[in-house]
C-alpha cells in the first residue's frame, strides 16, 4: 500500500555515522529485509523511517509524502506516519489485557472518513470528508475480532501479557500493530525472542500475513537465513553503508563484495586467495591452495582494466563525499576469513593479480577422481546432509553432500569445484569481478 | 524542490533540529525542568555566598566596617586569616574546632553504620540466621523515626543530675549507675547514635547488592575450590563495594548536615556552630554554610566518578535466584537474640520511653516503678484550661492545645504539599532523563536535581533562610514547601529514573505509533506500569517532610511545625510535651508507612534502595 523512499539519509552521533548516505528504496507491497551484523545501522535506518529516531540529514518519502527531510525543515512525527511497528521485545502493556491491547490504540483514532467494513476492516481515508469521530464500542469490537482471527488468539482476549507465551505475546503485538491499518508494517527483530522451532513457525506466518494484508514490510534481522528466507529483496548494511540490495538468491550467488558473500549463507563461504592474470580469452589461470593451478572462467567476458577503472572511480567517490563531521568508526575492508589448520603468515599486500575466489560449500564435489587431494578434517551429518570440513595442505574447506553419507575424521578424500557459481573478487578492494566455473589441473 | 535548491543557512539547520527536539514532550518538560532547578538550586547558594561578604547590621561585621559600606571581606579574613591571638582563638572555636568535629562525627558514623548495617545485611541476606523477617524489618525503624529520637532516648538513659546536669536519666534513678560525661555528651554518643540513625540505610543498600547477587559468581569460585573467606574477600565484597561507597556519601553527607542530635548531646559541629553564630555574626555563619555546601559538591563529584566506573557492577542480577546460604549452626539462634536485644533498643524502647516520659509527673521522676501507678498523671495529655501552677507554665495538655494540633496540621500540610510537588518534578525528572540517556543536557537536569541530596541539609536551610527573607517568604508555608521539594526532589527522582531505566522504550514506542496522545501513555501506560516506585517518590518525601526539623528550623518561627514546636518545648524544659509530640510523630509515621506498604506495596525501604544508582 506504500513506496518508501530514502535519499541521502545519515544519522550520527558525534563522529559516529550508524547510517551513512543511505539511498533506498522500498517499492510497494514489498517484504524487504534488512541484514546486517549486529550494531550496523539496521535498527536505525528502521527506527528512523518510522519516525521514532530523527535522521542527521537527508529525506524520507512513504506513500508520496515526505516524512523527513532536513533541508526543508519537514519532521512528521511517528504518530502521524501510520505505520505499524513490530517490537523485539513485543513492548505488550502489562497493565492491560489482551483486548485492551488492540483496542487501546483504536479508542483513540479521531479523524474525519471513518468507517469500519463487515469484516472488520478499518478504512482510514481523510480525504474523504465527514464528521470528525471516535470508532464506537461496537466498531473497535469488530475490529480487534477481525485481527485476533488473523493470528488466533480469540481464547486469550482476556488474559494479560504475563499470563501468555512468548509465541502467543508475539502474535498479540502483531494483531495490535495490524488493528488500525497501517500503510506499512516495520519488524525490529521479531522473532529473535523465540524458540527454534516457533521461529520456524512463525517465519511462515508472516509470509501469509504478508501476502493477505497486503502492506508493504519493512523487516530487520540479523539473521541471515531470516532473511533469506522471508524477503522479497534483501538490503544488506555494514557499518552504515549500504553493502548491497537485491533479491536474495542474487545476494547469495551474486555478492558484491566478499562481505556479502561471507556473511550470507549457512555454512559460509569458502574463501581462497589466488594469484595470476587474465588471459586473452577472458579467463583467468590462477595459483591457489598453495600449489594448485586453476582456470576461472567467468560467466560473462570481463575486462579487468575496465572493471578496476569503474571500481577506483566509485571507491574515490565515496572517499570525496564531503562530511560535517570526521567519520570515527572508519570503513575499512573486510578482512575475508580463510581458514588453515595452523596459523598461516599474512599474505603480501595484494596488487591487481591477487583475487580471492569464493566456493560455496556445495559446489565442493567429492569424488573419486576430482583433482584436489585432501582429508576429512570434522564431519557432522544431521540426516538430511552432512557438513564437512576437508584439510587441503594447510587449508581448511567446508563442504555440504546431501544425504546421511558417513566420513571418518582422517579419510582421505578427492575434491573438485563443481558448476558455475564460484565467485571472484578482487584482494585490492574486495569486490565482486566476475561469478564463473572454476577447474583445477591435476 | 525550492527548499532543497537553496543553500540551507546554518541557523535554519539548527532551529529545524531545535524544532524537532522540542517538539517532543520530554524534552520539552525537560527543558523546563533544567531551567526551573537550576534557579532553585543555584540562587539559593549565590545568596549565600553573598551573604558572607555582606554588612549585616548590628552584626560584628558592622562594627568593623565603614558606615554606608555594603560588602566586606571581613567575615573570611576574621576566620581564616585571624590578627590577633583573640580572633585566632574566636577562630579555632568558631570555625576549625566544629569543622573537624564534624569531619571525625561524619567518618564515624560511617564507619559505624556501614559495619553495623553491612554485617546486618549480610546475616539477613546471606546466612540461616533466625527471624529475619521480624528482623529485618524492625531493623530499619531507626531511620523512619525522627533523627533525634535516638539522641533524646540517650538522654533520658544516661543523664545523671551530678555529671550532666538536669534531671537524672533511667540509669541514675533506677540502677544508681552514673555514666561518664564522654559517654553522655560529645563525639561518642553522637557517633554512635548517627551510625544507629544511618545503619538501616546501608541495610537496605548492601542487602540488596547481596539479595540480588547472581549466586554462580560465588559458585563458581566454590567450584574452583576457593576457601569461603577468600570468596568472601575477592568475589562478594567487591561486588558490594558500590554499595558500601554509596552509603559512605549519603552517610557522610546526612551526618555532616545534621543538626539536633550534636545538639541534643552537646557536640560543636558546623552546623550546631552556625546556629549559635547566626545572630551575632551572620556572615561568618553563612561562611559555615558555606562550607558545607563545599562538602556537597566534593561529595557530588566523588559520586559522579564512580558511578561511572560502578557500571561494571549493574549487572549483578543473574538467573539462579537461590544464593548460598550459610549454616551458623549455633550462632543462628545467638545472634538473632543479640539483633532483638539491640533492636529493641533502636526501635521499640523509644517508643516506651517517650509514652512513659508523657505520664511522669516531672521529668526523671521514676517514682511510679516502686510506688505504683498513681505516681503517674494524664495532666500533660488533659488539661484543658490555662492553669499555671501545675508546670505547665501555662499550656494546655496536649490533646487540648490549639497550637500543638495547628502546628500539626502545618506539618501536615507541608507534608503533603511537598510530597506532590517533589514527586512530581522528580517523576518527571526520572522520566526526561531516562529518555535522555545520552544527552549531555539530561544529565546536567539529572545532576541539578541531585545535588541537594548531597547537600548538608543545614547548608540547604541556610540558602532557603537568606534567599527566602531576601524575597520575603520568610516564615511562611510556601518557603517550606518551596526548601522541602528542592531538597526532596532527588527521592522521587531516584526511584523514578532507575524504575524508567528498567522500562523498555519500546513501551511506549509502540504506543508513540498508534497516535496515542503524550498525557495518555503517561496516565494510562507508564505510570501504571511504574505505579510501586513512582509512589514511593510520593511517600518517601512525605515521612521524611514530617520528621524533618534540619532544613526547616530557620525557616519559619518555632510554633509553625510541629517539629520546631517539639524544639521549643524542649528547650523550655516541657519534657513532657516534647516526648508526647515525639510519640505522635513516630505513630504517625509509622501507620503511614504501614497503610502505603499494605496498599500499594511501596515502602519507605524500597525508596531507599533504589537509591543505590
Amino acid at each position: 500500500m506504500a513506496r518508501i523512499e530514502l535519499s541521502h539519509v545519515t544519522k550520527r552521533w558525534g563522529g559516529f555515522y550508524a547510517v551513512d548516505d543511505l539511498d533506498l528504496i522500498i517499492e510497494d507491497n514489498a517484504f524487504v529485509t534488512l541484514l546486517g551484523p549486529s550494531g550496523c545501522g539496521k535498527t536505525t535506518t528502521l527506527r528512523m523511517i518510522a519516525g521514532l529516531e530523527t535522521p542527521t540529514t537527508g529525506k524520507i518519502t512513504i506513500d508520496g509524502v515526505t516524512v523527513f527531510d532536513s533541508d526543508a525543515g519537514i519532521n512528521i512525527p511517528a504518530n502521524k506516519r501510520r505505520v505499524g511497528f513490530l517490537f523485539q521485545n513485543y513492548a505488550l502493556w502489562p497493565n492491560m489485557t489482551v483486548y485492551q491491547n488492540i483496542a487501546f490504540g483504536l479508542s483513540n483514532i479521531k479523524e474525519a472518513g471513518l468507517s469500519v467494513t463487515d469484516n472488520g476492516e478499518i478504512v482510514r481515508n481523510p480525504s474523504a470528508g465527514g464528521a470528525v469521530r471516535k470508532l464506537t464500542k461496537a466498531e473497535i469490537d469488530k475490529i480487534v475480532a477481525r485481527v485476533s482471527a488473523i493470528v488466533k488468539i480469540q481464547p486469550f482476549m482476556d488474559r494479560y501479557p504475563g499470563e501468555l507465551s512468548g509465541g502467543q505475546q508475539q502474535r498479540v503485538a502483531i494483531a495490535r500493530t495490524l488493528a488500525p491499518g497501517p500503510r506499512v508494517l516495520f519488524m525490529d527483530e521479531p522473532l529473535s525472542n523465540l524458540d527454534a522451532k516457533l521461529r520456524l513457525e512463525m517465519r511462515s506466518e508472516l509470509q501469509r500475513l504478508h501476502l493477505s494484508t497486503g502492506s508493504t514490510f519493512v523487516y530487520v534481522t540479523h539473521d541471515q537465513m531470516e532473511a533469506m528466507t522471508l524477503a522479497t529483496r534483501i538490503c544488506l548494511i555494514s557499518n552504515g553503508v549500504l553493502q548491497q540490495y537485491d533479491e536474495p538468491l542474487k545476494v547469495y550467488n551474486q555478492p558484491n563484495n566478499t562481505f556479502v558473500a561471507d556473511f550470507v549463507g549457512n555454512p559460509a563461504i569458502n574463501f581462497m586467495n589466488a594469484r595470476g592474470a587474465q588471459q586473452a580469452d577472458g579467463s583467468f589461470s590462477l595459483k591457489l591452495l598453495d600449489d594448485y593451478e586453476a582456470v576461472f572462467t567467468p560467466s560473462e567476458r570481463v575486462n579487468t582494466e575496465d572493471w578496476y577503472r569503474e571500481a577506483d572511480a566509485d571507491i574515490a567517490a565515496f572517499e570525496a563525499k564531503v562530511r560535517p563531521a570526521e567519520k570515527t568508526n572508519k570503513d575499512v575492508p573486510f578482512n575475508y576469513p580463510i581458514h588453515t589448520v595452523t596459523d598461516a603468515p599474512a599474505p603480501p599486500a595484494p596488487d591487481r593479480e591477487d583475487w580471492v575466489l569464493g566456493v560455496r560449500p556445495e559446489f565442493i564435489h567429492i569424488s573419486e577422481d576430482g583433482p584436489v587431494e585432501g582429508e576429512v578434517f570434522s564431519a557432522m551429518p544431521t540426516g538430511m546432509e552432512t557438513t564437512v570440513r576437508i584439510k587441503v595442505g594447510n587449508y581448511l574447506l567446508t563442504g555440504v553432500v546431501f544425504g546421511g553419507v558417513l566420513y571418518k575424521i582422517g579419510q582421505k578424500i578427492r575434491l573438485s569445484f563443481s558448476g558455475d557459481g564460484a565467485t571472484l573478487f578482487s584482494r585490492v578492494n574486495g569486490r565482486l569481478v566476475a561469478t564463473g566455473s572454476l577447474s583445477v589441473k591435476k | 524542490m525550492v527548499a532543497a535548491a537553496c543553500p540551507q543557512s546554518p541557523w535554519k539547520a539548527r532551529f529545524n533540529r531545535f524544532k524537532t527536539w522540542i517538539s517532543k514532550p520530554q524534552n520539552a518538560i525537560l527543558l523546563i525542568l533544567g531551567i526551573i532547578l537550576t534557579l532553585t538550586t543555584v540562587f539559593p547558594m549565590v545568596t549565600i555566598v553573598r551573604d558572607t561578604v555582606t554588612v549585616h547590621n548590628g552584626s560584628v561585621d558592622a562594627r568593623n566596617a565603614e558606615p554606608g559600606q555594603v560588602y566586606t571581606t571581613y567575615n573570611w579574613t576574621d576566620l581564616f586569616a585571624p590578627q590577633t591571638s583573640t580572633a585566632r582563638k574566636l577562630a579555632t572555636k568558631n570555625l576549625w574546632t566544629p569543622l573537624l568535629n564534624s569531619v571525625l562525627l561524619s567518618v564515624f558514623a560511617c564507619i559505624g553504620a556501614i559495619f553495623y548495617g553491612g554485617i546486618f545485611a549480610y546475616l539477613v541476606t546471606r546466612t540461616n540466621m533466625k527471624c529475619k523477617k521480624y528482623l529485618s524489618s524492625i531493623f530499619i525503624f531507626p531511620y523512619i523515626m525522627p533523627q533525634w529520637t535516638l539522641a533524646v532516648i540517650w538522654r533520658h538513659l544516661f543523664n545523671s543530675n551530678a555529671v550532666t546536669g538536669g534531671s537524672d536519666g533511667l540509669f541514675a534513678s533506677l540502677l544508681n549507675i552514673r555514666m561518664p560525661e564522654w559517654w553522655c555528651s560529645g563525639m561518642f554518643p553522637c557517633a554512635v547514635v548517627l551510625a544507629l540513625h544511618y545503619a538501616p540505610f546501608a541495610y537496605i543498600l548492601i542487602g540488596g547488592i547481596f539479595r540480588n547477587m547472581d549466586a554462580n559468581l560465588e559458585e563458581a569460585a566454590t567450584i574452583l575450590n576457593t576457601p569461603r573467606w577468600k570468596t568472601f574477600l575477592r568475589v562478594t565484597l567487591p561486588l558490594v563495594k558500590p554499595a558500601i561507597l554509596s552509603t559512605v556519601l549519603l552517610v557522610f553527607s546526612s551526618a555532616m548536615g545534621s543538626y539536633p542530635i550534636p545538639h541534643y548531646l552537646k557536640l560543636s559541629t558546623l552546623s550546631t556552630k552556625y546556629v549559635e553564630l547566626n545572630v551575632q555574626r551572620a556572615g561568618q555563619a553563612s561562611i559555615l554554610a558555606v562550607i558545607m555546601m563545599l562538602f556537597g559538591f566534593g561529595i557530588l563529584l566523588v559520586n559522579q566518578k564512580t558511578t561511572s566506573g560502578r557500571k561494571n557492577f549493574t549487572t549483578v542480577t543473574g538467573k539462579s535466584g537461590q544464593s548460598s546460604v550459610v549454616n551458623l549452626h549455633a550462632g543462628k539462634h545467638i545472634l538473632a537474640v543479640v539483633f532483638i536485644l539491640t533492636t529493641l533498643f533502636t526501635g521499640i524502647l523509644p517508643i516506651i520511653m517517650f509514652a512513659m516520659e508523657t505520664f511522669l509527673p516531672n521529668p526523671g521522676d521514676y517514682s511510679f516503678i516502686s510506688g505504683g501507678l498513681d505516681h503517674l498523671t494524664t495532666k500533660w495529655w488533659l488539661t484543658s484550661e490555662n492553669i499555671t501552677e501545675n508546670g505547665m507554665y501555662g499550656n494546655k495538655g496536649m490533646l487540648y492545645n490549639s497550637q500543638i494540633w495547628s502546628a500539626f496540621g502545618n506539618t501536615l500540610l507541608v507534608a503533603i504539599l511537598c510530597a506532590i510537588c517533589a514527586g512530581t518534578i522528580g517523576t518527571l525528572v526520572g522520566y526526561c532523563v531516562s529518555k535522555n540517556r545520552r544527552s549531555k543536557f539530561a544529565a546536567y537536569v539529572n545532576n541539578m536535581a541531585f545535588l541537594p541530596y548531597l547537600m548538608p541539609s543545614l547548608a540547604v536551610g541556610v540558602a532557603f533562610f537568606i534567599f527566602g527573607s531576601r524575597i520575603g517568604i520568610y516564615n511562611t508555608i510556601l518557603l517550606l514547601v518551596l526548601t522541602g521539594t528542592i531538597k526532596y526532589i532527588p527521592f522521587a527522582s531516584r526511584s523514578a529514573l532507575n524504575s524508567m531505566m528498567q522500562l523498555s522504550g519500546e513501551i511506549e514506542e509502540a504506543a508513540i505509533i498508534q497516535d496515542i496522545p503524550w498525557w495518555k501513555r503517561m496516565t494510562r501506560i507508564i505510570i501504571p506500569i511504574q505505579k510501586t516506585s513512582i509512589i514511593s517518590g510520593f511517600l518517601l518525601p512525605f515521612m521524611t517532610c514530617l520528621r524533618e526539623l534540619t532544613l526547616f528550623m530557620l525557616l519559619c518561627s518555632q510554633t509553625m511545625i510541629i517539629t520546631t514546636m517539639l524544639d521549643y518545648f524542649d528547650e523550655m524544659g516541657l519534657y513532657a510535651f516534647s516526648s508526647g509530640i515525639n510519640l505522635i510523630l513516630i505513630v504517625v509515621i509509622l501507620l503511614f508507612n504501614g497503610l502505603v506498604n499494605k496498599l500499594t506495596g511501596a515502602s519507605i525501604d524500597s525508596g531507599i534502595g533504589s537509591d543505590s544508582k
